[in-house]
């Protein structure tokens, strides 16, 4: 059964490239021992903790898709326990969140569309168009900028 | 945001305008009380995905305190806050929100 998890974890701020590099392996080994694949990794590079972790005041953020059965992760999780490079780290089951955001989404474009339909609209709003368009208008530009920019981070 | 209040006013919700002036009648020299219906900010801006990584939007629902704030305050549907619990409780783990700020 393979399901789809991120892998979040947190180095160390002392730890140098070539040891990360070795992590990233490290990680990458087991996953492939155990028959699921490393969809991708993303670096988010040194950030500041909320909190101290053992008196680390910063660290460094990576975040791994992976697909794999319940055990891999078990694995990997344990390993990451064990190395003391890593701080902090978060395994996250995403297919089923996933899969409900898309679900509603769709739903939701598509009721939607069927309404305006029955009111002999066509399917998609118009700039411009009543109750919402009065919402957005008024914001400034900045705002509205923010707000795209977080929808892409998405 | 001001957009809602001069909304308010064309027809929407005017639960929250009819009290205040009964209300500022009542109670003579206070000031009038003017409460702005309170709309679940998920639902309104049609937020699907509810993400432990989205910092800047978790934040919005984190004040100072770095608690979590209620849904009496923040206006949140019951079905967005237990989301919006979980991401930041996730965030938390990973140092990316705090748990206290004394």
């Amino acid at each position: 059964m393979n399901r789809r998890y991120e892998l979040v974890y947190v180095a160390s701020p002392e730890a140098t490239d070539d040891q990360l590099a070795e992590l990233h392996g490290q990680i990458d080994a087991i996953v492939q021992r155990m028959g699921g694949t490393l969809e991708k990794t993303e670096h988010w590079g040194r950030r500041k903790l909320a909190y101290v972790i053992g008196h680390h005041k910063e660290g460094n953020y990576v975040l791994d898709v992976i697909i794999g059965s319940g055990e891999l992760l078990k694995e990997i999780d344990r390993r990451l326990k064990v190395i003391d490079l890593v701080i902090r780290h978060l395994v996250v089951r995403v297919d089923e969140h996933e899969r409900v955001v898309e679900h509603t989404r769709t739903r939701r474009t598509e009721t939607s569309r069927r309404r305006r339909l029955a009111r002999g609209l066509p399917p998609e709003r118009q700039p411009g168009e009543g109750q919402r368009s009065e919402f957005d208008d008024d914001r400034d530009e900045s705002e509205q900028d923010g707000r795209f920019d977080r929808e892409d981070a998405r | 945001m001001n957009g809602r209040r001069s909304a308010g006013g064309s027809g929407g919700g005017g639960r929250g305008r009819g009290g205040a002036q009964t209300q500022q009648g009542k109670e003579g020299g206070r000031r009038p009380m003017f409460r702005r219906r309170k709309v679940c900010r998920f639902c309104a801006e049609k937020i699907d995905d509810i993400n432990y990584k989205d910092i800047k939007l978790l934040m919005s629902f984190v004040p100072e305190r770095a608690k979590i704030m209620p849904r009496r305050i923040s206006g949140t549907c019951a079905m967005h806050q237990r989301k919006l619990r979980t991401a930041i409780m996730r965030a938390r783990q990973i140092a990316l929100i705090a748990y206290t700020s004394e």
